[in-house]
């Protein structure tokens, strides 16, 4: 056989026998399962779902407690969730192999369906290098001149949070988000859940810096984890990470947390598509699966 | 890269050593091999908890999820020895067939041209 095929036939194998066990196990032990998530609160339905159907190939089981859910909506999260890991665990190649033309049209075709987005690799003949890479963590960006750790979080629990993560030295690529300390809910949010993308890999960007640059400013993505299924709508705030550091794409720390994504030696991969939102009704930060 | 491994409450019973010696001998990268590990590893689990829950009554079936949630495999043991007649033979057997199924797809995958 070709050089990785023995890897691509057992990985098929292997996955399509995971999704018979997984489905057999939820539909045979269903009260059993739903009385768990009834009744464990603390927990969230990633991790919950890690636990006991998705120890995802190659990827450490999370197990952060810091997120409350309704045992009705937990229940109903996984479920969902359960399916949507599935099948893009299916689909998804190794990590850190960029996706086949096939893998694209696929994986595009289960976020759709689970998102009810308008969602594409390629907008204005502009597509990025990759759509499926390792996201490392980024710092907070100054908002505007005189941003600084004091003042950037509304609430104790965020400063608490996310405070350890800093601010970067430098602005984002686009500069600041507002011009003073009086800022819109869309100023607030698009630091606080931006992306930074490798822009510059993106095929064409040398020759139309200038389209390019305002094609990307604040481009709304939608980004999933595809281990628990956590997805959010990001924006692209800054240009990064460089090449040398073997990452694809960074996360702001709330980002971050809310995929349970973390840097480092656990450096994990995420999806990433364009939002086609062109009367910006899709709001940036977490989204939930179409019910 | 390296990992660390995870111990689950049958890690003591069951050994998935022999997959990982054959996939050593494939021509494929770490990342691959990692991740086809934790894929038999993630086959081998969901048979052996189908095999655990589907010996106990539904009360204890509860109880056996909340020690798993909480990683306690002294509990689950507890649990077992009282409620499972040979719960480890049990296991055992569920784990050492799947583990075969995955040793035929490694030859399978090896003799394929």
């Amino acid at each position: 056989m070709p050089q990785n095929s023995h890897y691509r036939h057992l990985k098929e194998k292997w996955t399509a026998r995971h999704k018979d066990l997984q489905k057999n196990l939820i539909e045979k032990h269903a009260d059993s399962l739903k009385w768990l998530s009834d009744n464990s609160k603390q927990i969230m339905v990633s991790a919950l779902g890690g636990l006991l159907l998705l120890a995802v190939p190659g990827k450490p089981l999370l197990l952060h407690h810091t997120s409350v859910a309704s045992g009705q909506e937990l229940t109903a999260s996984l479920d969902k969730s359960v399916f949507l890991v599935s099948d893009l665990q299916s689909i998804l190649p190794g990590p850190g192999e960029p996706l086949s033309k096939d893998q694209e049209t696929q994986t595009l075709d289960i976020l759709r369906r689970h998102f009810n987005l308008k969602i594409s690799t390629e907008e204005n003949g502009i597509r990025l290098e990759r759509n499926y890479g390792k996201i490392g963590a980024e710092q907070h960006l100054a908002r505007y001149p005189g941003d600084s750790m004091s003042t950037h979080f509304d609430t104790e629990t965020d400063s608490r949070f996310y405070w350890n993560s800093g601010m970067a030295p430098g602005l984002g690529a686009w500069g600041y988000f507002a011009h003073g300390p009086q800022m819109t809910a869309e100023d607030i949010a698009r630091e606080k859940y931006y992306i930074a993308i490798q822009t510059f890999l993106a095929p064409g960007y040398n020759e139309n810096t200038k389209k390019y640059s305002d094609f990307f400013r604040y481009k709304k993505m939608l980004v999933v984890n595809p281990d628990n299924g956590k997805a959010l709508v990001a924006d692209i705030g800054d240009a990064g990470p460089g090449t040398s550091t073997r990452k694809h794409l960074g996360g702001s720390p709330e980002v971050m947390h809310y995929l349970e994504r973390v840097d480092g030696a656990q450096v994990g991969s995420v999806v990433y598509f364009f939002i086609n939102d062109p009367d910006n009704k899709v709001p940036l930060g977490p989204i939930n699966l179409v019910q | 890269m390296s990992t660390v491994k995870k111990k689950y409450f049958y890690s003591h019973i069951v050994d998935t050593a022999s997959i990982t010696i054959e996939l050593a001998d494939m021509d494929m990268t770490p990342d691959e091999r990692i991740h086809l590990i934790a894929l038999a590893e993630t086959n081998v689990h969901h048979a052996v908890l189908d095999t655990v829950l589907s010996e106990l009554p539904e009360e204890d079936k509860k109880e056996f999820l909340i020690h798993l949630r909480d990683d306690n495999h002294e509990k689950i043991w507890e649990l077992l020895k009282v409620k499972v007649k040979n719960a480890e033979g049990k296991i055992k057997k569920t784990a050492e067939e799947i583990i075969k199924e995955l040793h035929k797809d490694i030859q399978e995958a090896k003799n394929k041209k």
